[in-house]
């Protein structure tokens, strides 16, 4: 440019100095970051934060993953999120704070049904895309090994209708990264008997994670209680299906075809006792307070969470909502506890 | 109308008392909404705006078999609360000037976000202007960008943007032309001035809108005024993503 | 609803390989512009404008209305602009496309906004009477650089356009039938045209009046408008991927060339077309301006 322009006269401070002083010094000033030193490991205890532009590395050494860029002829890897780093051996990726959820094959998620189709449910796992279920991947009643016919076809409502929520798994991805999904467990199918709960995707340390266990069954005051974590932030709390494991004692060998019976695809909810009601309200309020209080919603911190939750309303004498003070107290004692 | 602005000859001094290359205050915060997938509030003086973004998710049905794009579509929405201006009146959902700066900030950002990582999907961008005083169009941009990476959506890199004005608009009183940067509202009635955006770096300009008459000669200098502004804005949004970063990393159990 | 057609992606790959090699696909230099026809037609004010393929009418009309209360001393002036099935089967009646609102943006911008019509002149009484001054932009063709020949329609019109002369005898305002007294120009007080750079290879091929093939095929485009005096009245980048503030300086430079090319084109054009216009000579005569 032909203008020079000059340096900010003395007189124009940064508006607002504090929160970008502290910036300066836990953040390399050359923008550049040091990328040996980290830890090849999925667990996030890296918190420098990248923002979008900026240049991770141009060692070519290293290959891009998720949340990077590259432009065609240089190896300066730029970062597209803010977020951290990831290295995972060569292959650089930056793990954005917050973002939608992306559906990985093996993924336990919980979705409702938006819409039927001839021969497949278009399903909402708070993806980018509607995920798939295909008609021909969910176990019909009267046995797995039985052929779908055209009958099944014009009774596609009768398995799931719209507005029906149900558990399944990730079992491909399309070319533009929509998943397909299947129920062929007695794990997944239709649910009923609970309470639906949407919490933050994936990211920011907080909410659902993919962990070992995604679906447990919690030793509740009144009752069982079975509790799934979807990976895409979906939950469900529900009192504990007894019946289908009675059933299944019964029936030995054949049990599989015995079970997914008809009842499977019901939309009727079983009698539930008061006391298990208010232990799907604690745990959904605990679930809550997790998202709230930022923390990592898993099993173990669900279960040390309805303790706390427990304990707290034994301290205190009353039985009250889980919220504010209570909230913030309850985040307390799970973090106590890891 | 016609306010004095024979003043700034005198003392170098603005209207609100700043000097030529001075921005206003700036204030953002992240994730201001918890229902949106990402959200911001923005305050650039008394410009106060709420963005809010929904998506990437699946297109609507219905809008006829297009949804064959190989990458996501942008759809900005700009709303003007009644209380926002100094006299409340309504403005048409039509209105051509809303619709243009709709289109201005959906199409600044088809450039910057990484668009074909989300085939048949839809990207919304709700703003909602509480409260104007000029840099309206830049604020949107700032603001956008701020919820757009809250939300988690990839892009190249941040688009900040800023108003420059200049304080004569013919080519004869080169002595008395001094760009001014970023506008307040009765300077922005006042005085010539254009909005510009930058990102991907120095001298890169992202748009550039001036609805004004003024010479050319006039321009250059103006321009450059406005990508340095545009630069220290980008370093501010830079300060607040990571504020918020390290507050989210912060609340989290490794 | 109908679209406009992508183009194929060998035709892209070509034009752009073109570009490259700098050459363009119709053979002409990146900063020429193509044939530019401009005719009158037998009333006043009407103007056709032809850039190659691209065609547009515009119509300027005028009739004497109730001055608003808030602008007592203006006259009025819109600008309506029009993208029918008879441009391009993309475009529909009645819905109010994204390309037909920013096409009257850029027109008001670029006349309206910089004052290129004089509206205090059009002020009969204060308050009271002025004329409303109305030009309808139809788009007859659409093959790129719709804003660039819609721009040079308008202003050709504008400047071609006669309003009826009046008298004003107390409150009483006689209007005269052009038949009575010979109708007056309108006042303009400059001539602004729009130019569009559409630029290719970050920002190092920029093309002016481009085809539609060429715009379809763009990273983004610039439109400057601007009259002969150097005054820019408008720029409008919104789109495509960002680009070196100093190309955008350069682009001004080659939009005031171009502009001054319009300017003396549009009034060579005029004077032809008074001349046709003024078979007997008489015309000097009949000028009320003479009168006064």
């Amino acid at each position: 440019m032909a203008i020079t322009v000059l340096p900010p006269a003395p007189a124009a401070p940064p508006p607002n100095p504090k929160p970008y002083h502290d910036d300066a010094d836990s953040s390399p000033s050359d923008d550049e970051m040091d990328i040996d030193s980290l830890p090849t490991t999925k667990s996030r205890t890296n918190t420098t934060i990248i923002t979008p532009g900026q240049t991770v590395t141009d060692d070519p050494q290293w290959m891009r993953g998720h949340g990077t860029t590259a432009a065609p002829d240089s190896s300066t890897i730029r970062s597209t999120l803010a977020g951290t780093l990831q290295k995972t051996n060569k292959l650089l990726s930056v793990v954005p704070l917050r973002a939608r959820y992306t559906p990985e094959i093996g993924d336990l998620v919980i979705g409702r049904i938006v819409e039927v189709q001839a021969r497949r449910w278009k399903v909402d796992v708070a993806a980018p895309l509607l995920a798939n279920l295909l008609l021909s991947s969910i176990n019909l009643p009267g046995g797995i090994l039985r052929r779908r016919t055209s009958v099944d076809e014009l009774n596609i409502r009768s398995f799931f209708g719209e507005g029906e929520l149900l558990v399944a798994e990730v079992q491909g991805l399309f070319q533009d990264g929509s998943a397909s999904l299947h129920t062929r467990s007695l794990k997944y199918g239709k649910l009923r008997n609970g309470q639906f709960m949407a919490v933050a995707g994936v990211g920011g340390g907080a909410g659902v994670v993919r962990a070992r266990r995604q679906i447990f069954t919690l030793q509740a005051r009144g009752g069982e209680v079975d509790v799934i974590l979807g990976v895409n932030g979906y939950v469900w709390i529900e009192k504990k299906a007894e019946e289908a494991a009675k059933e299944k004692e019964e029936v030995g060998i054949n049990r599989l075809e015995q079970s997914t019976s008809e009842a499977v695809y019901s939309s009727q909810n079983d009698e539930i006792s008061e006391a298990t009601r208010r232990d799907i309200a604690r745990v959904a309020g605990v679930v809550r307070v997790l998202v709230e209080g930022s923390v990592k919603v898993d099993e173990e911190n669900v279960r040390r969470g309805y303790e706390a939750g427990l304990e707290l309303d034994e301290e205190e004498g009353v039985v009250d909502f889980l919220n504010g003070e209570r909230g913030a107290r309850i985040c307390e004692m799970v973090l106590s506890g890891a | 109308m016609p306010l004095d602005t024979s003043t700034y000859i005198l003392a170098h001094l603005r209207l609100d008392g700043r000097r030529w290359n001075e921005l206003r205050r700036l204030q953002a915060q992240m994730s201001t909404q918890a229902a949106a997938d990402g959200s911001s509030y923005f305050e650039m003086g008394n410009t106060k705006i709420i963005c809010t973004v929904a998506g990437p998710q699946e297109q609507k049905s219905g809008g006829g078999g297009r949804s064959q794009q190989d990458k996501a579509k942008i759809e900005v929405e700009v709303n003007f609360a009644g209380f926002s201006g100094m006299d409340r009146k309504k403005r048409a959902r039509s209105d051509k000037r809303t619709s243009e700066m709709q289109h201005t900030i959906a199409s600044a950002f088809e450039s910057t976000l990484l668009t074909h990582l989300f085939p048949h999907s839809t990207i919304t961008l709700n703003l909602h202007i509480l409260s104007q005083d000029g840099s309206l169009l830049a604020a949107c941009l700032n603001a956008a960008t701020l919820a757009l990476v809250d939300a988690g959506i990839p892009m190249t890199d941040y688009i900040s943007a800023t108003t420059v004005a200049t304080t004569a608009s013919y080519a004869d009183k080169e002595e008395e032309a001094d760009p001014l940067l970023d506008l307040n509202g009765l300077e922005e009635q006042e005085l010539p001035f254009l909005t510009i955006a930058s990102s991907g770096g120095e001298d890169r300009v992202c748009s550039l809108v001036l609805e004004t008459k003024v010479h050319m000669a006039r321009l250059e200098p103006m321009i450059s005024v406005g990508l340095d502004g545009c630069s220290q804005i980008r370093g501010i949004l830079d300060g607040v993503i990571r504020a918020h970063g390290r507050k989210v990393l912060e609340g989290k159990v490794g | 609803m109908p679209r406009e057609a992508e183009p194929s992606n060998n035709a892209k790959a070509f034009l752009l390989q073109a570009l490259r090699e700098n050459v363009r696909l119709d053979g002409r230099a990146f900063d020429e512009f193509r044939q530019i026809d401009l005719s009158f037609g037998d009333e006043y004010g009407v103007a056709t404008a032809r850039l190659g393929k691209t065609k547009v009418m515009v119509r300027v009309s005028s009739e004497v209305v109730k001055a608003s209360a808030d602008r007592k001393f203006d006259g009025v002036f819109t600008i309506s602009t029009e993208l029918s099935p008879i441009a391009s089967p993309a475009f529909e009646v009645g819905r109010q496309d994204q390309a037909e609102v920013l096409l009257s943006r850029i027109l008001e911008k670029t006349i309206r906004r910089s004052g290129a019509l004089d509206t205090e002149s059009l002020c009969i009484i204060a308050g009271q009477k002025c004329f409303h001054v109305r030009a309808d932009v139809h788009v007859l063709d659409h093959d790129g650089s719709l804003v660039d020949a819609s721009c040079l329609a308008l202003v050709a019109a504008l400047m071609h356009y006669r309003r009826p002369d009046f008298e004003v005898r107390g409150e009483e305002v006689q209007i005269f039938d052009p038949r009575e007294r010979e109708p007056i120009k309108l006042s303009m007080q400059h001539q602004p045209f729009c130019v569009t750079f559409g630029y290719y290879e970050d920002g190092s091929v920029m093309l002016l009046d481009s085809t539609l093939l060429e715009e379809q095929c763009r990273e983004g485009e610039v439109m400057i408008s601007m009259n002969r005096f150097g005054e820019i009245c408008q720029i409008a980048k919104y789109s495509g991927e960002p680009v070196d503030a100093m190309s955008v300086l350069n682009c001004m430079n080659v939009a005031l060339e171009k502009v001054k090319v319009f300017d003396k084109l549009v009034k060579a054009k005029l004077e032809e077309d008074e001349k046709r216009r003024d078979v007997g000579g008489l015309m000097a005569e009949l000028s009320a301006e003479n009168a006064r």
